[in-house]
């Protein structure tokens, strides 16, 4: 095996993260694979700076949870976009830029003069990345639109709570979270075109498009049979398939698989070799039909069989038994379940930095493992205007004109 | 039509199911020539999973497999056999990324996992999507994104706090986390592999990724020291901040009031009467302390309102609210995803005309095109043993009859 390359993927790309929640993981996960980011934040700071949770539920520009995870191994430039000396300065960053990534509504980067076609003239193989709820164009893109709104228009929240209630939305701002994720898959592409071709070009992201791509199957059952999806939590949606109770908490149990059902004769071993009561109710061919496996009537006789077996065992208990018998179950974690999976202890996958309290703060680390040129933490997010003089020296301003800027209040 | 930003690049995709179809359908959207290797034998359980075209099972005929797997082409390799192993690792050979989300351990068995691959090609990426990664106590462990989604924290996190968990009600780490996690990956490697000649090894839990847009949840445990509950339609700090009932029949809307200015504004299109409504409500945290209170108000007023005449209304006031829409909304009804071109419609040899999804984002100097619809099992085996392995048509026919292209 070669040297891992620790200067990463990205090594060399110049990227200028000037979004909020809409854009801030795409830049982070540029930062560390290698790419030197840039948070470009107005002197309130960045959006994110202002969300909820905060550390120790104090609000403040350096204590916001969401901010402080979605923002390591970046720099921080405060810099007045308002300001025709912060669009000069914007200006000059992105000529040296290979990507800029922004969330604004549709034409506010334009009408500041900043927009793709103005930051290319000077660059023509800058990519500029936009993410914003309904994309660049059509009737509804310059609609109103927050987390919540892009998962109902998305379709993803019609499929998410209860049989017999109101549609609940994914948690944690799954919305945004595909927003960012398609972004930056997108912004790649883009990136790559560039460098082979020399032209780079405008990214148009739909916060709601990328929403739709999560609906799994639910596009389909409309077009090729024409039913309507429909919300399936607190319900067995079929024999050995859903969240079934144990002792300490749930798991989730998919005893059938994905097409057909590979695993039901696992699952019968598995609780054969348990002596559950009436087990051998479970054997035969019908259980490998899907009318069969969706009547209610055999669903409640699998809850009837497995709920007692259940509730005598804790999650990590079944867990455990049924992988070693092959049966998909999973415990339903909680956050602090999964802060001590031996699993990702094994693999290292929590990182820390230092808390805006001076303590540990312990959060997800390298989403990917690439052997070569690994995923690296360059450090804890940036307070507010961190790095202003450093990146402002960067682009050869002098101490002259970094004082007049300040005293104009641009930085 | 120019050149799209992946022409020129070829992957062996030994992929299957969701997340690792997902992860290549997004490459092959964007000019990657992706082979698609499968078994007769071992059939993709996906081309088994509902829905099918008219309601009728076959092979060729699920939609589910089908949107994963645009612009793809399918070759049947039997990989039991000793002449099967040698095409694959020939197409290997040809190939600048290998992809797969098999338990670890299964392409070793194939003499395909990464060491055999550095050997035929070392500027090969090698994409290894299992559940758990290739080390660790649970790396043999298997799942799927429902049970996946369990067991990384997004299911307890998505319901109301009194009852069980409900969970997003999909696969959800197959669709957005894993495959844009890994569709990211794979192209950085690309990168490092153009400018060094270099491949690598890509180890990609299933897990990992999903986790890792929880990240704020995780800091409230270790920063907070508790552990963060569903929310239900609340959010931490807006407020009203919910999902109403219309009229009709299961029809909802979503709003959200981000900002005081939008308070008065929905007050007013909704007519909540003044004195149902404290002055203090003015400020946001007034209205999140009495969000309970505020919720009940707004359903009242939203039952008997149509859900579109209602969007459009806050809308044109400027308060952040939308439809909460079902399929047939999304797929049939919603104008703007109809404007962007969101679905495509292509004319499939088995199914007929059937509705694919376009990326959901424009490159608007390479733009995507969606080159064909998702193959039928082994319908290009013939062509790329053509194109990529030489072959001419008695040795196809030799090792069709011998069952080795099954």
């Amino acid at each position: 095996m070669t040297q891992p390359d620790a200067a990463g993927a990205l090594a060399g790309l110049r990227v200028l993260d000037l979004s909020g929640p809409l854009g801030n993981y795409c830049g982070k996960l540029f930062a560390e694979l290698g790419a030197d980011v840039v948070l470009v934040e107005p002197s309130g700071g960045t959006a994110l700076r202002h969300q909820p949770p905060f550390a120790g539920d104090r609000p403040g520009p350096e204590r916001s949870l969401p901010y402080l995870y979605n923002n390591t191994s970046k720099r921080s430039l405060r810099l007045d976009l308002d300001h025709p000396e912060g669009q000069q300065v914007l200006r000059e960053l992105a000529a040296g830029a290979d990507l800029v990534i922004e969330t604004d509504s549709p034409g506010r980067m334009a009408a500041r003069g900043l927009g793709h076609e103005q930051l290319s003239e000077d660059n023509p193989r800058l990519v500029t990345t936009s993410i914003t709820p309904f994309g660049q164009t059509g009737p509804y893109a310059h609609h109103e639109a927050s987390d919540l709104v892009c998962l109902a228009m998305g379709g993803l929240l019609y499929l998410g709570g209860y049989v017999d209630g109101p549609p609940v939305q994914a948690g944690q701002q799954q919305a945004y979270a595909a927003g960012n994720l398609f972004g930056a898959v997108a912004s790649m592409l883009a990136l790559t075109a560039a460098e082979a071709t020399g032209q780079g070009q405008h990214v148009d992201v739909s916060v709601q498009e990328s929403v739709v791509m999560g609906l799994e199957n639910a596009a389909q059952f409309q077009d090729l049979e024409g039913r309507v999806r429909r919300r399936t939590g607190g319900r067995q949606w079929r024999a050995g398939a859903g969240v079934f109770p144990c002792a300490d908490g749930y798991v989730y149990l998919l005893a059938g698989g994905i097409g057909g059902n590979r695993f039901w004769p696992n699952l019968v071993a598995w609780l054969d070799s348990e002596a559950v009561p009436r087990v051998d109710e479970f054997r035969g061919e019908q259980w490998g039909e899907r009318e069969f496996v969706e009547a209610e009537e055999n669903r409640d006789l699998f809850a009837e069989i497995f709920l007692p077996f259940a509730a005598s065992r804790t999650k990590a208990e079944l867990y455990r038994d049924a992988q070693k018998w092959r049966v998909p179950l999973c415990p339903v974690s909680k956050p602090s379940d999964i802060l001590e999976s031996a699993q990702l202890r094994h693999r290292d996958y929590f990182v820390s930095v230092e808390g805006p309290d001076g303590g540990a703060a312990v959060m997800p680390g390298a989403p990917y493992a690439l052997s070569e040129t690994p995923w690296r933490l360059k450090g804890r997010a940036p307070r507010l205007g961190e790095h202003t003089v450093e990146v402002l020296h960067e682009l050869g301003c002098s101490a002259e004109r970094v004082a007049e800027l300040r005293t104009a209040g641009v930085i | 039509m120019g050149r799209l930003p992946l022409s020129g690049v070829r992957i062996a995709d030994f992929t299957w199911v969701g997340a690792g179809s997902y992860t290549t359908k997004m490459l092959a959207d964007h000019g990657a020539d992706v082979i698609k290797i499968e078994s007769s034998a071992k059939v993709d359980g996906i081309r088994l999973s509902a829905p099918f075209k008219d309601g009728v099972k076959g092979i060729n005929r699920s939609g589910y497999f089908a949107d994963r797997n645009t612009s793809k082409r399918s070759i049947t390799i039997d990989l039991r056999t000793a002449e099967g192993r040698e095409l694959a690792r020939r197409i290997v050979a040809a190939s600048d990324v290998v992809a797969n989300n098999f338990t670890p351990g299964t392409m070793a068995k194939f003499g395909l996992g990464y060491d055999d691959v550095r050997e035929i090609n070392p500027r090969a990426v090698y994409l290894a999507m299992s559940m758990s990664g290739d080390s660790g106590p649970e790396r043999d462990f298997l799942g799927y994104g429902l049970t996946i989604g369990a067991l990384v924290g997004i299911h307890h996190l998505s319901g109301l706090p009194d009852r069980e968990p409900a969970g997003t009600g999909t696969n959800y780490p197959d669709h957005i986390p894993n495959p844009c996690h890994s569709a990211f990956a794979v192209l950085a490697a690309l990168r490092h592999a153009r400018r060094t000649g270099r491949g690598q090894y890509l180890d990609i839990a299933q897990t990992e990724p999903t986790i890792a847009v929880l990240g704020a949840a995780f800091l409230e445990a270790t920063v907070n020291g508790r552990d963060p509950q569903p929310l239900g339609n609340a959010h931490l700090r807006y407020a009203p901040h919910g999902v109403y009932r219309c009229a009709g029949e299961d029809r909802w809307i979503a709003i959200a009031v981000t900002d005081d200015r939008l308070w008065p504004a929905l007050r007013a299109v909704l007519g909540l009467p003044e004195e149902s409504c404290p002055a203090e409500w003015a400020t946001e945290a007034a209205r999140h302390r009495d969000r309970e209170v505020l919720d009940g108000l707004i359903a009242a007023a939203t039952a008997d309102r149509d859900a579109d005449d209602l969007f459009t209304r806050l809308q044109a006031a400027g308060v952040p609210a939308g439809v909460v829409q079902d399929a047939a909304d999304v797929v049939e009804r919603d104008p703007h995803l109809r404007a962007r071109g969101h679905w495509v419609r292509l004319e499939h040899p088995e199914m007929g005309e059937t509705l694919y999804n376009a990326p959901p984002f424009q490159l608007t100097g390479t733009p995507a095109t969606l080159t064909r619809p998702a193959p039928m099992l082994g319908q290009h085996t013939r062509e790329i043993c053509h194109e990529v392995l030489g072959l001419d048509d008695a040795e196809i026919a030799r090792l069709r009859a011998e069952g080795v292209l099954a």
